[in-house]
């Protein structure tokens, strides 16, 4: 490694705090320094300083521009600097912003990283590919490796408004291509926290209509816990909004229980619950993979056990 | 208008085979259209079906691509021509190899006014490639796209961010990735399936193309294993509803999570 340096770039605040402490620990590795890229107000780029960068590229206020403008100003600054890594918050902003700077610098991007690690003197980094069948672990063929990370990969630091640093300007460079906005409309916001939910109810597409969620919700509700899903619920059938599916392009969760109810078991699902404390599985097929992956499983029909399990939670009320 | 539709040819993720040795098997995979491709495909057709002109279907690969079940398949779902650029080189790509290549397909391909990706692919879901096309073909380019619509040579787009739908313009040409719940693919009919085999197929090698620089990669990979898998108790129950559903009972409670 020629350069130690990390940098990190997130247009999401809390993102950045996480990917900063990230590049923290690494760069005790390395033995280098650890640089912010900013894109807001000043009291932005001093808050980065607060959550653990050492310095700070200061590109301005956003103003009328997309966050994706600013590309050709941050190729300019890699290229002139040359860090061993970039951590990008794996927002689809943040993924448009790494795919493109890869391109313009000659590299490529992995994308939504679990494990990043150095070993002697090479950074490495795995993820999940194959649907969540497999763990790749890969090295940048390139000086800089441009990387995307999640939420929850790294436990942020806590903000010390008291630590120093340098914050540099850095002008503007005019990007080639734009994209006018021409509206912004939020979405309904969110209400569910998977990640943070402490039980789980999963109905999985064993539930025959629509109008069956309605048990569902009501099982969950005595358990106190959330509703997630799989995929085919929320994305097909639509039944459930996209942020309630569990799995490798859905929720990752880590809850005390996780109750699938229907749910085969195919990888693409179970990656997401593997940090869950107690796991359970209803389905009628005695062979569901799930099973093999359940602290205890009840065979059986879901629409004879489901009214039994809320008979028997009211009687314990 | 002349759309350009991307896709990749991949091993279905559900025939993956976790050996005992931790090391993971495709041989006995199926090979299909990556299923978020399916939505990209279905994208391009309905713009050309409101708007004239035509598709043509671009995949990258290696000798797997070769199969006429597959070619088929792609061309049975609308497109009206196909070019493939297959190359061993190409078989374990990874996204700036392969939007290299496609980027110098796309420059041999000629006049089009707007490239279509699928969100990542089914196999290594890197979200990458559409937005590192575009860049290199020095084009507009945006990823997340869940709404199309062309007007005056104007593109308009919903791009689905995690909390906002932002609605984008740009003038084509441009290079865009869709999300999965863009649109519901529609199944090939029969008729589709018989006009498939006599639409027009491009076979390119990488040799017949210019690519900017090398067909090199740019990451390397270390290690390829099958996830951990956590001890659990497996403990099943088989009994009447009742009965099962008291014994589950009392397990959850003596682990304390009711
Ligand atoms: C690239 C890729 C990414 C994917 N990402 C995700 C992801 O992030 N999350 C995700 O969830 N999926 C994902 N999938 C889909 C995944 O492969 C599975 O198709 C999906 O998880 C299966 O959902 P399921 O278990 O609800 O349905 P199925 O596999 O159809 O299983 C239904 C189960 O219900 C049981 N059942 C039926 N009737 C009853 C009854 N009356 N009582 C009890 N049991 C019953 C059946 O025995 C069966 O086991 C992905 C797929 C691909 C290819």
């Amino acid at each position: 490694m020629a350069v130690k340096d990390l940098w990190v770039f997130s247009e999401k605040t809390s993102l950045q705090a996480e990917l900063l402490a990230g590049a923290r620990t690494l760069a005790e590795a390395t033995g280098g320094g650890v640089a912010a890229i900013v894109v807001g107000d000043e009291t932005s780029a001093k808050a980065a300083l607060a959550q653990g960068a050492d310095k700070v590229f200061w590109l301005g206020e956003k103003a009328d521009k997309l966050v994706e403008d600013f590309v050709p100003t941050i190729a300019g600054l890699v290229q002139s600097h040359k860090p061993c890594a970039l951590l990008i918050g794996a927002s689809k902003r943040g993924k448009a912003v790494a795919g493109r700077l890869g391109a313009a610098l000659d590299t490529t991007v992995i994308t939504d990283v679990k494990k990043f690690f150095v070993e002697g003197d090479v950074i490495q980094a795995s993820h999940l590919i194959f649907g969540g069948g497999a763990v790749r672990v890969e090295k940048s063929a390139t000086e800089t490796m441009i990387a995307t990370f999640g939420l929850g990969i790294f436990e942020p630091l806590a903000a010390d408004p008291s630590r120093q640093g340098e914050i540099i300007q850095v002008p503007f460079i005019e990007p080639k291509t734009r994209w006018t906005l021409r509206e912004r409309k939020p979405k309904p916001p969110s209400t569910v926290n998977l990640a943070a939910a402490k039980k789980v109810v999963c109905p999985g597409r064993g539930l025959q209509k629509k109008e069956d969620l309605d048990m569902i919700f009501e099982l969950a509700g005595l358990l106190e816990a959330e509703v997630g899903a799989t995929r085919p619920l929320c994305e097909g059938l639509d039944w459930l909004p996209r942020e309630r599916y569990i799995g490798v392009s859905g929720a990752f969760i880590k809850p005390d229980l996780y109750l699938g109810i229907g749910v085969s078991g195919q990888a693409q699902h179970t990656v997401g619950i593997t940090e869950s404390r107690v796991v359970v599985a209803i389905n009628k097929d005695e062979e569901a993979p799930l099973f093999a992956q359940a602290d205890y499983g009840i065979v059986g029909d879901l629409y004879a056990i489901v009214p039994e399990l809320i008979k028997a939670l009211k009687a314990r009320k | 208008m002349n759309i350009i539709v991307c896709y990749k040819f991949v091993p279905d993720p559900e025939d993956i085979i976790a050996k005992p040795d931790g090391s993971i098997s495709f041989e006995q995979a199926e090979w299909v259209i990556s299923e978020y491709d399916l939505m990209a495909i279905e994208t391009a057709v309905q713009l050309v079906e409101a708007h004239g002109g035509k598709v043509m279907a671009l995949s990258v690969g290696g000798s797997q691509l070769s199969n006429s079940k597959g070619k088929k398949d792609v061309l049975s779902r609308g497109p009206d021509e196909l070019y493939l650029v297959i190359d061993d080189a190409l078989s374990e790509s990874d996204t700036h190899l392969t939007a290299q290549t496609l980027a110098a397909a796309i420059r041999k391909m000629g006049e089009f006014d707007l490239v279509i990706c699928g969100e990542g692919s089914a196999d290594l879901y890197f979200q990458q490639v559409g937005l590192q096309l575009g860049e290199l073909l020095g084009l507009p380019t945006i990823n997340a796209v869940s709404k199309v619509e062309v007007a005056d040579g104007k593109l308009i787009v919903d791009r689905s961010l995690e909390d906002e739908v932002e609605v984008l313009e740009t003038v084509l040409p441009a290079v865009i990735s869709v999300t999965t719940d863009i649109n519901q693919p529609r199944l090939p009919t029969m008729k589709e399936i018989l006009k498939a085999g006599k639409k027009p197929i491009t076979e390119w090698k990488l040799s017949d193309l210019e690519l900017a620089g090398k067909a090199e990669k740019r990451i390397e990979v270390l290690n390829v294993r099958s996830p951990k898998q956590v001890d659990r108790k497996r403990i099943k129950i088989t009994a009447k509803p009742d009965e099962a559903v008291q014994t589950l009972i009392g397990y959850l409670s003596k682990e304390g999570v009711l």
